[in-house]
């Protein structure tokens, strides 16, 4: 490895490390075991399309907690190189964490398939990533979790009509539905730009 | 100069921070004077590119901090410690510097030099493997001000950089800023008239979003001469007479 690759790792690793990476990806790795051993107990049909909802949203505030940097103005003021360490960070730790619940799911029932737990985590992590935008890292949690009760709201008015049908209440939708996966993928898009570009607020 | 300012204001909410300051200040160690609230951090962080002016023309190291990539090339000649810089507690002394030193994209190569350079010059060479959660808070100060020289900056913005330092690493930090300023541009916010009287070479003083006085710590001392302004020291004298007159 060059002397210059080697200090672009370096800086990676110091960057992920000052994130508290390697902690969100215990919770991911906790959260992603709990789905599994919970899938093997018998659920009804409400119960079993909630339960990976709440893991998936847990992910997604693991993920939130990272976008605080604890390095304040000095850091922003350094280089060029954040939007680059940002993105990196928050695409990796989404793409983990996806693979990391999918592999959860092999060989156990999982309501609504892979597609939308994916969906689900995608459209999570982008509100956790507006939230860090508008109103700090420290409280990025609270977009996901917020969501979450509009979620399983939304999949309760499934059997407790009038039922929520927008695609922008993802939750509610088939893993199949390709307006919901848009809905949650241009909130991701959204979020990630904001945030590569800016950082969050502090 | 590395700093031109032109009737530069800065509003935040209701408050006007910084209300048309025009400096001009080259190399040397340059001294922000001024009570809570005069404005000094509004603006050091305008001049550290964190804040952008809300009007006014503001030039550093021949570039303009509006334009985008200029703003870029202004920064990796930059070093900024503001009045309450954060720590990631599990990092080593070398790590915290490091992680600086490879943002401002100094050439890998030099990195390792760079950062014992800097460890060094702020005293904590013996400190350099120490986890930042175990360092006091004087130590914690002396690790960011070595973040924001390890680039070697040809513009070093530093607001209370002495706070919680104890009166021996005061002194050796004043001689650092002298040592500084032999090469580049240093401002220095702070509230103590004599680290100013010590370290500076010129001297602003800010009250109400204006600098009411600039030039050297020894004119500063000659406006309390004479007068009947509060104060232990020539210098405070100084201080207090020029803002008794300013808000006459």
């Amino acid at each position: 490895m060059s002397v210059e690759a080697a200090a672009r790792s370096r800086l990676l690793s110091l960057f992920l490390a000052g994130r508290r990476v390697p902690a969100a990806l215990a919770a991911v790795a906790v959260a992603a075991i709990t789905l599994h051993l919970a899938l093997y107990r018998p659920w009804n049909t409400y119960g079993a399309l909630q339960l990976p909802l709440i893991v998936e949203a847990a992910c997604a505030a693991a993920i939130a907690g990272t976008l605080a940097s604890p390095f304040g103005e000095p850091e922003r003021v350094a280089g060029s190189r954040l939007p680059f360490l940002r993105s990196t960070m928050v695409v990796g730790l989404t793409a983990a964490a996806a693979c990391a619940l999918a592999v959860a799911t092999v060989g156990v029932p999982l309501s609504g398939g892979v597609a939308a737990l994916v969906r689900n985590l995608v459209g999570f992590v982008g509100l956790g990533l507006l939230c860090a935008a508008a109103v700090g890292g420290g409280l990025a949690w609270t977009g996901p979790v917020t969501y979450l009760i509009l979620g399983v709201y939304a999949l309760y008015t499934q059997w407790h009509g009038p039922a929520l049908t927008t695609p922008w209440v993802w939750p509610g939708r088939p893993g199949h539905d390709p307006g919901a996966a848009l809905c949650a993928g241009v909130v991701f898009a959204i979020g990630l730009a904001v945030y590569t570009w800016r950082g969050a607020r502090e | 100069m590395n700093v031109e300012a032109a009737d530069l204001t800065r509003r935040l909410g209701r408050t006007q921070a910084v209300a048309g300051v025009t400096l001009t200040v080259d190399r040397g160690v340059y001294g922000l004077l001024g009570p809570n609230g005069a404005g000094k951090t509004s603006l050091l962080r305008m001049l550290a590119t964190v804040l952008a002016p809300s009007s006014g023309r503001l030039r550093l190291l021949d570039g303009d901090p509006g334009d985008h990539r200029q703003c870029k090339a202004i920064r990796r000649r930059l070093g900024y410690l503001p009045q309450n810089p954060g720590y990631y507690p599990r990092f080593t002394v070398v790590d915290f510097v490091e992680y600086f030193a490879l943002l401002k994209e100094i050439p890998a190569a030099r990195v390792p030099r760079a950062v014992a350079a800097a460890v060094e010059r702020v005293g904590l060479g013996d400190k350099a493997t120490a986890r930042l959660r175990t360092l006091s808070g004087g130590m914690l100060r002396r690790v960011g001000i070595a973040q924001a020289i390890v680039n070697d900056p040809d513009l070093l913005l530093l607001d209370e950089p002495t706070a919680g330092l104890d009166p021996e690493q005061r002194v050796a930090f004043r001689a650092l800023l002298r040592d500084l300023g032999q090469t580049a541009t240093v401002i220095v916010s702070t509230h103590l008239v004599e680290d100013v009287g010590a370290a500076c070479t010129q001297v602003g003083l800010m009250d109400q979003g204006r600098i009411v006085f600039s030039g050297t710590p020894d004119e500063l001392t000659r406006r309390g001469e004479g007068t009947d302004a509060a104060g232990d020291a020539p210098l405070e004298r100084g201080y207090s007479a020029v803002l008794t007159e300013a808000r006459a």
